[in-house]
């Protein structure tokens, strides 16, 4: 039922993944699963994760974003974490997050600005 | 004007880790706290809600609005009848733990909020109280 949430769209050679404002442990892990077959099926070579609207994250949803982006970077793809608020990013930074190696945006305009940017091929910083 | 101010929440599912966030959210924000402070206290609960379900399958979380020397806050109680924590020292160093987490919970949330305290007797259970004023 939660999983109905997340939206996975193809544009172009990009995904664009939304992340409900809260999501429940099951969802977040759903999404992982979610990325990962996206990224097998269709030809990206990246994807934008759009949390905009994520009210919480907690130490368990960084988690699984960071995992994320480390395995749709052993898959050739490179993630852009969009639009996190600025009350969010407080918590997570006081309570000792972080995201691992994602390329962070303000929004999920300029996400796709770094993306569309980035020579194809070239490794995640 | 007849919100009660106090309540409490049964962990008993995964699912119920959201419920006691909204209802948190819900109370921290009828208090007047900041976006960001409510941000705070709302993820503080979660990391304590999880650690009830992760390491002890249910239990309960309370809430109650608190009233001293004309400062509000909110105080959140989260017990239950796990295993406990046999060094809350420990337990409170950044990365130690002994689930499959970060080990970021308890002193991250105590970073997010102004006041924690732990009590946890091995093979009786743990409660964690924490508390955030208005400033």
């Amino acid at each position: 039922m939660a999983t109905e949430n997340i939206s996975v769209i193809k544009l172009r050679d990009l995904l664009l993944v939304t992340v409900p404002p809260d999501p429940d442990d099951d969802t977040i892990s759903a999404l992982q699963e979610q990325v990962l077959q996206a990224m097998t099926r269709q030809e990206v070579r990246g994807l934008v994760l759009d949390i905009s609207t994520v009210q919480t994250l907690d130490s368990f949803f960084a988690r699984v974003v960071s995992e994320t982006v480390q395995m749709v970077a052993l898959m050739g793809g490179r993630t852009v974490l969009a639009g996190m608020r600025a009350n969010v990013a407080v918590t997570a930074t006081q309570l000792g997050l972080t995201v691992g190696n994602a390329i962070t945006a303000l929004d999920v305009d300029r996400a796709f600005d770094l993306l569309n940017a980035a020579p194809a091929g070239e490794p995640q910083p | 004007m007849n919100k009660s101010h106090q309540g409490e929440l049964l962990i008993t599912s995964e699912n119920d880790i959201v419920v006691a966030r909204k209802i948190v959210r819900d109370a921290a924000t009828s208090l007047g706290f900041s976006l960001t402070d409510v941000t705070r206290i709302v993820t503080a609960a979660s990391e304590l809600t999880r650690n009830i379900y992760h390491y002890a399958r249910s239990g309960v979380v309370r809430w109650r609005f608190l009233n001293q020397d004309s400062t509000v806050g909110l105080e959140l109680v989260f017990e239950d009848s796990g295993p406990g924590i046999s060094d809350v020292e420990q337990a409170m160093q950044p990365g130690y733990t002994t689930g499959k987490g970060l080990g970021m919970g308890l002193p991250g949330s105590k970073r997010l909020m102004d006041e924690m305290k732990i009590e946890s007797v091995v093979g009786k259970g743990t409660t964690v109280t924490v508390r955030k004023w208005r400033g």
